[in-house]
């Protein structure tokens, strides 16, 4: 009889272990499954990594970490790879990929599980910043000089101190110049036949938006999905208030003058923001149920439901046209980057694509020195980003050419997410990325400097009040976001309200402290 | 010493039983009672470069989150008055519908029946998720458009909180009835033939058959997988909440539960404290939930009870 009460305590308690793992007790299925880090074939060593000035006397298996999805070719690419890595650094390595499903919450368990990983993808959005703050990564800075010396020249002497958090670098940032802030994208050829206004702010989008729903009835003209807090709002305010970056928790700071921190949630701006939204919601350029809806903005456009999004960048933009391209050749899509209406042309900050060595790794320093033949050995580097040549892909005229199309090719360009490792001097580009190529030469013109991605929140003292306020967000300020609630002003009212009693003004005041003390010690003005 | 002899005496005699038992009991310590040693997690600050015990020590730090958007009670609540819905109408319509069943004498017709019932329970809550947005979205979903043909008023279903009551718990009736009546089902087959007989000769029309030998026959099973379910009455489904409403705020007020509430959070602040200490909370729910209802079992009837 006890035993039974044993089991259930015992059942219940695993479930409390399984909760604690939230949605990602999924986490190691798929391409993440490779922990054994017992190394293949020791025994042989060559000795042949005399010149990267480390000890490589003893073989070792790597464990790489990737975001998204393995391509199909990966086994052989690794293979090969191994080969060369085996001869030069007397090391194998294996490359592991998340899958998209729940990558953040695969991410926190590789990094907070104590499981071996070797090198792992860092970003803004991967929280790199924080994460580096919280000592989830090794320093770099004197395995560097001394594991991968070509790769510490390699990379300039302004990125590496853009990286830095705390004074240290922690990521070995991509030095590829690329743009990914946001711009209108529309259906171009409905704008001709309507004569539409092009939208070059909110104003104009709104009238395109008006023109698509008086013309094209069962069109929805601005495409959106439940996430409204980046594809609306945030685009939004990038848009039409000048903001230093998409800052969290309500935080107003302008580009102009980021000294000066005030609260966007609350403000008059925001009330007027929300008069807009609903009036968009009420006019029905929005579903009605667009909380509900999941489908990806770009989707909504290619396969012809939506005819506009409020904010995207050039790549992806791209993307869309030579999807539509093969699907609807008589279509035309538009572009119009934010930047030259808003001024703020800011190149991607180093920490947007980069790679770590997390406090589990055991082989730092092969690992950096690894990393380094990734980089600058263009037998690695070529191999990683556009797979065998003659198989996978042929240069024609300096471009890259698929071989066969995406479902036939084993290996697509850029298959392996190598983005991070980007090498400009053997990077090899499609002609379809011309068109970006060309809106990246317009914002080469008008560029500044990133005021904002170098800031690392440190959110350890309000972390409780945080993930409150994260309901209270989705709870009263997405449906106000949305145009959903009738009385704008009662609407807002609630949410501050509760946001208050979740904990927001202090949130904010340790936000802007931190803020200032970042501002003033880097000198930004 | 006696109590030693005896039970080293039981494992020397029984030592072939003991041994199949052995793996079970190693599942068990090795899957559900070392992991425990990680709800001391709960009362820690989470550090990468520290081991478990070495982490600092924050009391109830970790719990404060729940409380602190004054939703817990609202949450804990919408948890328990779902799952309570779950739990009765789920064990009652399947009985009845078992019973039903089980009166029926056409063979055939009784296995289709209940392979369609039980079928829904393979769908997953994506797909269902899918199909109930285009049956209930605004512009073109299924509902509106029929209701446009007919010249009704188009229906917002998905702005309006209180139909998801309803909604969710029809759907999960919808998944699981089959499942749960299949038990039931088993179970009055498990009945033997000569009771029925026996009454049909006293004179006891088929609703007395029912009513004073089914009904009673099923009671330890509707106890047990009572008491089974209540353990997780903290839990939910999470699945079936979370693909059914998602990030739609607007329904938050009468279908948000608190499985719901921590992933919500969490997502956006993966802390491994904050996690444990919501998983520690629902466990401790339960368990005294469990503990409570089966010792009024016990009570009531010695037999009935789990343990």
């Amino acid at each position: 009889m006890f035993k039974k009460a044993g089991k259930t305590v015992s059942a219940l308690l695993t479930t409390a272990m399984l909760v604690s793992a939230l949605a990602a007790c999924s986490s190691n299925g798929g391409n993440t499954g490779g922990a054994t880090n017992a190394p293949a074939n020791s025994g042989t060593n060559e000795g042949a990594g005399a010149a990267t000035g480390i000890d490589t006397s003893k073989a070792v298996e790597l464990q790489f970490y990737m975001l998204g999805d393995a391509p199909k070719d990966l086994a052989s690419i690794q293979d090969e790879i191994n080969k060369m890595a085996k001869e030069d650094l007397n090391a194998t390595v294996k490359f592991n990929y998340t899958s998209w499903t729940d990558w953040d919450q695969k991410y926190k368990l590789l990094l907070g599980s104590g499981q071996q990983v070797d090198l792992i993808f860092t970003a803004e959005w991967t929280q790199y910043q924080s994460y580096a703050k919280k000592g989830a990564f090794q320093p770099l800075d004197e395995l560097l000089p001394k594991a991968a010396p070509a790769l510490n020249e390699f990379v300039p002497k302004d990125m590496w101190e853009a990286v830095k958090i705390d004074g240290k670098i922690y990521t070995v940032p991509a030095t590829y110049k690329e743009y990914v802030t946001d711009g209108f994208v529309w259906r171009e050829d409905l704008r001709k036949k309507y004569n539409l206004p092009t939208p070059v702010d909110i104003a104009t989008f709104e009238q395109y938006m008006d023109g698509i729903k008086k013309n094209e009835p069962t069109m929805t003209p601005l495409s959106m999905n439940s996430d409204v807090k980046t594809n609306l709002m945030d685009r939004f305010k990038a848009i039409s208030h000048s903001p230093v970056g998409a800052l969290p928790y309500g935080i107003d700071v302008k580009y102009d003058s980021p000294g000066e921190v005030s609260s966007y949630w609350g403000s008059e701006d925001q009330k007027s923001d929300l008069v807009t939204l609903k009036r968009w919601q009420d006019n029905g350029y929005m579903v009605k149920n667009v909380l509900a809806v999941k489908d990806t903005l770009q989707d909504q456009v290619t396969s012809g439901k939506a005819a506009a999004i409020l904010g995207d960048n050039p790549t992806r933009f791209n993307d869309m046209v030579i999807k539509i391209q093969s699907t609807h050749p008589d279509w035309e899509l538009g572009y119009y980057p934010y930047p030259k209406t808003n001024g703020i042309a800011t190149p991607v900050h180093p920490i947007h694509n980069g790679f770590a060595i997390p406090a589990s790794s055991k082989n730092a320093e092969r690992a950096l020195a690894f990393y380094e033949k990734m980089v600058t050995d263009k037998r690695y580097n070529l191999l990683t980003q556009y797979g065998v040549e003659g198989k996978n892909y042929e240069v024609k005229d300096g471009y890259y050419t698929m071989i066969g199309d995406s479902t036939s090719n084993g290996f697509p360009r850029e298959g392996m997410n190598g983005w991070a490792w980007r090498n400009p001097e053997f990077m090899l580009f499609d002609k379809n990325y011309d068109g970006v190529k060309a809106i990246f030469d317009e914002l080469d013109k008008i560029q500044v400097p990133d005021k904002f991605t170098g800031f690392a929140e440190d959110y350890t003292s309000y972390q409780a009040e945080r993930a409150a306020l994260e309901q209270v967000e989705k709870q009263y300020l997405f449906p106000l976001n949305a145009g959903l609630v009738k009385d704008v002003d009662a609407g807002l009212n609630t949410f501050m309200e509760k946001a208050k009693q979740a904990g927001l003004e202090k949130i904010q005041a340790e936000y802007t402290k931190q803020w200032l003390a970042y501002v003033q010690e880097q000198g930004i003005k | 010493m006696q109590r030693k002899n005896g039970l080293w005496k039981e494992l020397v005699t029984n030592r072939l039983l003991f041994l199949m038992l052995l793996p079970t009991l190693l599942f068990f310590i090795i899957n559900s009672y070392t992991p425990m040693v990680g709800v001391y997690y709960a009362f820690t600050r989470f550090d990468f470069n520290t081991s478990l015990f070495n982490s600092q020590f924050v009391g109830l730090e970790n719990f404060k989150f729940l409380w602190k958007s004054g939703v817990l009670v609202k949450l804990t609540l919408n948890t328990i008055g779902y799952n309570a819905v779950f739990i009765l109408l789920g064990n009652v319509l399947a009985i009845a519908l078992a019973i039903l069943l089980s009166e029926l004498k056409t063979q055939w017709f009784k296995k289709l029946t209940q392979s369609i019932m039980f079928l829904p329970y393979f769908v997953s809550f994506v797909i269902l998720s899918v199909i109930v947005y285009n049956v209930f979205n605004y512009e073109s979903g299924f509902l509106n458009t029929l209701l446009e043909k007919l010249g009704a008023e188009p229906v917002d279903v998905y702005n309006t909180p209180w139909i998801w009551i309803f909604l969710i718990i029809i759907f999960y009736l919808w998944k699981n009835l089959g499942y749960s009546m299949v038990i039931y089902l088993a179970t009055i087959t498990g009945i033997s033939e000569e009771y029925y007989e026996a009454a049909k000769i006293d004179g006891a029309n088929i609703f007395q058959r029912i009513w004073y030998i089914t009904v009673p026959m099923l009671k330890t099973t509707f106890v047990m997988l009572l008491l089974f379910a209540l353990g997780s009455i903290m839990k939910g489904q999470f699945d079936l909440f979370y693909q059914l409403v998602g990030n739609n705020g607007m329904l938050y007020n009468t279908t948000d539960i608190l499985d719901t509430y921590v992933y919500r959070s969490l997502k956006v602040t993966f802390d491994i404290g904050m996690s444990t200490a919501a998983g520690l909370y629902q466990s401790l729910f339960g368990f005294v939930l469990i503990m409570t209802v089966n010792y009024i079992i016990k009570k009531i009837n010695d037999e009935y009870a789990l343990f």
